[in-house]
């Protein structure tokens, strides 16, 4: 009786999930376990008939192909300035933002709205500023520094990078920011300023210890995304010139979809940019939640 | 529910800046140095994330010689004909209509799949149940270009590759994860006696979902709409991977097209399909973004 009961139970648990199950085993838990699998093999796409390699691939990888080498590091300068940046200046807004009482929702509407667009659009339309815009600037004003070869200069184009991925990613991390400030109560606040503490003081002690689970956030957000950007890049400089601006996931998108059609070989790569992701985000998570217990 | 609370909570603090004690208005009004620091970043930093927009459409409605003379400047006359241009060149309609249908395809699903889901592994306990949703969060951390090898090879084999509605039904697959979470956290709030009530009732299974439940999971499935649609609108990657013939291609893909035959010249037809592209999703933005904005606050600290 209690059998026939779990049982049933099992199957009206089944009969719901299954539609789900279904696509997500077919689409993402099947391509998983496979890039897996042809990550061990030589499969280049074309040839029906592969073999396994075992680990060469990522021994490859990580040893005998400077582009991707270049590609890693280039990835994680950018990540390192995303991190930092883009929680810095979507703290700052969303504490200004706070602050206004008549002009809040004016301006979280404007700063949210990159986040609507794609980044493939907005890419498009800073490289006609950058392109464009700038340069004729720079001769009307006499503003030299804004006449560089912002695309064409991987010196620069990195910080054109920086700057349309900080466009478009600032302002989500604000509306949580926003979210978490709102929880702040106000009365601490008061209490801080009566004490005598300033605008720095009351900030440091009182408001950023009671976002820091906001803060855990963020920080993750930013860690995920920004290690697999490809959206910006691609619309920016498509890697370039050669594979000077090239991150890790334009640098497998190329090595699978663009001359070379070495599938086997660039699954070991993005095996190894998730691992990358994994490692680094459960550490990021270990840190910042042992600390938020403390504060 | 959420957006209420949103609203009464700006509209206290509003008042309490009217009584106006001396401490409020110090740092609140814009007639200290601070408040008037803070409105001058703001304007700053509000001026950039409006400028390549404004750039965009300023120049949009220029010839390329007008272009030449000012880009800064306001247009002389404005030059409508890039927009037939643009409309022609991106197959304006049958584009947006592309993207409609992925978009609906892969909503549907993930809303109604994942409801499902998500609803009936938080009501049951044990081993099995626990089992299949941690099998669905473990996913959430797979960047999708560890996936996108193999699933070319999937889609090509299932025949859903080159089809709207094969990437309508890919991103059911890649999307219901994260729904599903946001499901069976929302669940936990709705009382079990309203299952036992409608089970006493004679209500079956699937009735008590679909005429109980699915109504009760009205505020969540908003977020998981907006957060989905939004995803699913603006992902550029996967169509470009999956829709082969122009004839299927989204507005992104469409645009991106541009850039390949004209090399980065023909800034004025370019410009204009970019603001045609953008034009769907600004719209909504404005008409839902108290929404929009609580969806996503929702969706980040709970997902």
């Amino acid at each position: 009786m209690i059998d026939r009961l779990r049982l049933k139970r099992h199957g009206i648990l089944l009969a719901f999930v299954l539609p789900a199950l279904l696509f997500y085993a077919t689409f993402l838990l099947a391509p998983a376990f496979g890039g897996i699998w042809y990550s061990l093999t030589d499969w280049n796409g074309l040839n029906p008939r592969y073999a396994f390699v075992g680990l060469d691939n990522y021994a490859e990888a990580l040893t005998e192909d400077p582009s991707f080498g270049h590609a890693v590091f280039f990835t994680l300068k950018y990540v390192l300035f995303m991190v930092v940046l883009q929680n810095a200046l979507a703290i700052l807004v969303a504490v200004l933002i706070e602050s206004r009482a008549k002009t809040k929702a004016f301006f979280r509407t404007i700063f949210f709205m990159p986040n609507m667009l794609s980044m493939i659009i907005g890419g498009f339309m800073w490289m006609f500023v950058f392109t464009r815009v700038l340069p004729d600037l720079a001769v009307r004003t006499g503003l030299s520094f804004l006449d560089r070869s912002w695309i064409g200069d991987p010196s620069f184009s990195f910080y054109a990078i920086l700057i349309v991925s900080l466009w478009g990613g600032v302002g989500y991390l604000m509306v949580i920011y926003i979210a978490a400030l709102q929880g702040v109560s106000s009365s601490l606040k008061e209490a801080a300023a009566i004490d005598g503490a300033g605008v720095w003081q009351t900030f440091r002690y009182i408001t950023l210890p009671m976002i820091y689970p906001a803060l855990t956030i963020g920080i993750f957000l930013t860690l995920n995304s920004s290690f697999k950007v490809f959206d910006a890049v691609f619309a920016l400089t498509g890697g370039g010139p050669g594979r000077e601006t090239q991150v890790i996931a334009l640098n497998i998108f190329e090595e699978a979809f663009g001359f070379s059609n070495r599938y086997g070989y660039a699954s070991a790569k993005a095996m190894i940019l998730f691992l990358i992701v994994l490692v680094i985000t459960i550490v990021q998570l270990r840190l910042m939640k042992r600390r938020e217990v403390e504060a | 529910m959420s957006a209420h609370r949103y609203e009464r909570r700006e509209a206290g603090r509003g008042a309490s800046r009217g009584i106006g004690t001396p401490r409020a208005g110090k740092s609140r009004g814009s007639s200290s140095l601070p408040g008037l620091l803070a409105l001058l970043t703001l304007i700053v930093g509000a001026a950039f994330t409006l400028l390549p927009v404004y750039m965009g459409v300023l120049n949009s409605v220029k010839t390329e010689g007008e272009m030449l003379n000012g880009i800064l400047s306001w247009p002389r006359h404005f030059a409508w004909g890039n927009y037939a241009d643009a409309y022609r060149k991106i197959d304006f309609l049958r584009s947006l209509g592309n993207t409609a249908a992925v978009t609906a395809v892969g909503l549907a699903g993930i809303v109604l799949f994942a409801a499902m889901g998500g609803y009936k592994l938080s009501r049951t306990p044990g081993k099995l149940s626990s089992f299949l949703f941690g099998l669905f969060v473990l996913s959430m951390l797979i960047p999708f270009h560890s996936i996108m090898i193999t699933l070319v090879r999937i889609a090509k084999n299932l025949t859903v590759q080159g089809s709207t509605v094969g990437l309508g039904l890919i991103y059911i697959g890649l999307g219901v994860s994260m729904a599903i979470f946001l499901y069976h956290g929302f669940v936990k709030s709705i009382p079990r006696d309203l299952d036992e009530a409608a089970v006493i009732d004679g209500c079956g299974e699937f009735r008590l979902f679909f005429s109980v439940i699915l109504p009760l999971l009205l505020p969540v499935t908003a977020t998981v709409a907006i957060l989905n649609a939004l995803w699913m609108w603006n992902d550029f990657l996967l169509p470009l991977l999956m829709l082969t013939d122009s004839s299927s291609y989204t507005l992104l893909l469409s645009t991106n097209m541009l850039f390949g035959q004209y090399g980065n010249n023909d800034w004025s037809a370019i410009l204009a399909s970019l603001v045609l592209a953008l034009l769907p999703v600004v719209v909504l933005y404005l008409l839902l973004q108290k929404y929009i904005l609580n969806g996503i606050a929702d969706g980040a600290i709970k997902g």
